[in-house]
């Protein structure tokens, strides 16, 4: 072999080491790389929420103007009111108690007219519509309705987290000994 | 020494090598406690974890047990009580040393040029701390642990682009459900603590290889030593800081124990609420823009926080005499203090 020759070999058994080196760095990169996606995946949450399609009332017994409390599976509070005298879903309104600023509940102020937001002293009027505080000019969230044959549907979502009962534990309560027996 | 050789060639360390490696000078003014504060979340961290721990023995995460064995913890088992004060304690000491150490590096200029780097990583620790208790909140599964959450999701979702990704990420659903819990544990618990012993080291590692800012100390007389040795001197300062810590938490975990509010339910948000303290200039900033502006604006503001060594080398090559951080410091403060008094003072 020449010298020439020697150092083209040299060459070649240089490069293919790299090349494979290279390769090697390539495929570990990918693999760690399909790993952390398989991660991310397990991690990111499957679907949506689960809702289900309610009875509220018959149309008839809601009159303009008026409304009634409905409760989701979940015990949330909806307001449910007829907007126009049409017998379409147009025609009502079901208001969730969610702000839509950052997803605290809700209450009705009855002196106020209005609906409050404790968590940034959000407002909204009778039609949900925001009136002050960080949720101007948004709405309260509303449920999609249905009215078929007379009768007014709503989707809610239907699960919600279990939370233990009340604390009460059995066995001797203080309160109750003054009373006497029972 | 027979044993003395033996371990000698199986651990084979000499003293020499420790003695270099632990007799770093401290420049003189470490000698002065607002110095140390940078050792003071260090220890309060370790605190943390051997309380932490001892914790997550007793604690169940997920609704219908997370608040039932925090009561059990409370209540019923031996020194729980002791423990979880000194846990919760230790946090809010944790978060007030974090901020207070970093105004003191603002203030004396600890960030410049070389140090750049390491302000970075000690913005990244200070996210962290915030999230860590952020999530510790959330684990008591108490009115404040569920609207806190509910109200952390939607800021996240309000990122634009990724924040939809980002909040299901974090509740591991598109609203707080069975699942949320566990999610906060693991990151309280496991990834968070870790994250910040990863931040922890690089932070000291930057701090041996710089050393600490020194200074022209006026009060320092002609041939003074200009520094001291870390050991034994330094960590005798850290030492005390450590007892004092020690003895002010245990006053606190016993005269102010924890408590526990009401349960969460997620149909009620209750009349008045409100975050730890930490967070009430995020809370009142929150209350004063609408959505979007109040979370982009703390986007930046907190960006601008990366960024200010940076920024703040670029105003001195141009003006050398600049003290515009004196006064972006100053304002700053001075608007947190109001935020977080503004906060404490009113219902809403
Ligand atoms: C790194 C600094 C840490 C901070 C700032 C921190 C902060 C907090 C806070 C503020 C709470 C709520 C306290 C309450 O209201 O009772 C909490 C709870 C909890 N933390 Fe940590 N924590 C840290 C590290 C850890 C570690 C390392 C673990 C476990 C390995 C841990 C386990 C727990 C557990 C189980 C709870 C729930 C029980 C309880 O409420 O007392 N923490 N943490
Ligand atoms: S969540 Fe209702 S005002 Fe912010």
């Amino acid at each position: 072999m020449s010298s020439s020759e020697a150092e083209a070999e040299a060459d070649r058994r240089d490069f293919l080491g790299k090349i494979t080196t290279g390769a090697m760095a390539v495929g570990l990169l990918a693999s760690y790389g399909t790993f952390a996606g398989y991660a991310v995946r397990y991690l990111y949450p499957a679907g949506d929420i689960r809702t289900a399609w309610l009875f509220v009332t018959r149309t008839e017994t809601l009159d303009l103007g008026g409304s009634l409390d409905f409760k989701t599976p979940g015990g949330a509070p909806v307001v449910v009111a007829r907007k126009g005298p049409g017998e379409t879903a147009g025609d009502f309104l079901a208001l969730s108690s969610t702000c839509p600023h950052l997803g605290c509940q809700v209450h009705w102020e009855a002196q106020n007219n209005q609906f409050f937001c404790p968590c940034h002293n959000g407002t909204f009027d009778a039609n949900g519509v925001g009136t002050g505080g960080p949720p101007k000019g948004q709405e309260l969230l509303r449920y999609a309705l249905r009215v078929t044959d007379g009768l007014l549907y709503i989707e809610v979502p239907i699960e919600s987290i279990t939370i233990a009962a009340g604390l009460a534990r059995p066995g001797h309560d203080a309160c109750l000994g003054s009373r006497g027996t029972v | 020494m027979a044993i003395r050789a033996w371990l000698k060639e199986r651990v084979p360390v000499s003293g020499d090598d420790l003695r270099a490696l632990t007799n770093e000078p401290v420049p003189k003014h470490l000698k002065r406690w607002w110095f140390c504060l940078g050792g003071t979340p260090a220890y309060l961290f370790v605190v943390q974890i051997i309380t932490g721990i001892l914790l997550a023995f007793n604690y169940q995460p997920s609704p219908s047990t997370a608040y039932e064995s925090v009561r059990y913890i409370t209540e019923e088992a031996s020194f729980g009580w002791y423990l979880r004060s000194i846990h919760k304690w230790a946090a809010t000491f944790m978060v007030a040393a974090v901020i207070l150490h970093q105004m003191r590096v603002f203030f004396t200029g600890g960030y410049r040029k070389p140090r750049e780097l390491n302000w970075v990583i000690g913005m990244f620790l200070l996210l962290c701390t915030l999230m860590v208790g952020f999530t510790g909140y959330s684990l008591v599964f108490e009115q404040l642990s569920y609207w806190g959450a509910t109200v952390g999701g939607n800021i996240t979702e309000s990122v634009p682009l990724i924040g939809p990704f980002l909040k299901r990420m974090m509740l591991g659903g598109d609203a707080y459900n069975e699942r949320t819990l566990s999610r906060f544990f693991i990151l309280h618990a496991a990834i968070l603590p870790t994250l910040m012993v990863l931040l922890l080291v690089i932070h000291v590692a930057f701090l041996r290889l710089h050393g600490v800012t020194e200074f022209e100390d006026p009060d320092e007389k002609d041939g003074d030593s200009k520094t001291f040795n870390f050991w034994p001197d330094h960590v005798m300062t850290e030492l005390k800081i450590g007892l004092v810590l020690m003895i002010l938490l245990s006053a606190l975990a016993t005269i102010f124990p924890a408590a526990m509010g009401p349960q969460a339910d997620p149909l009620t948000t209750p009349e008045v609420i409100k975050p730890e303290w930490f967070f009430y200039v995020t809370f009142r900033w929150l209350k004063l823009f609408p959505g979007t502006a109040a979370v982009l604006s703390m986007g930046f503001i907190v960006f601008v926080m990366f960024l200010w060594p940076f920024i703040d080398g670029f105003i001195r090559r141009r003006r050398p005499k600049s003290e515009i951080s004196v006064y972006v410091g100053i304002v700053a403060v001075l608007v947190i203090i109001t935020l977080t008094v503004w906060e404490a003072l009113v219902a809403h």
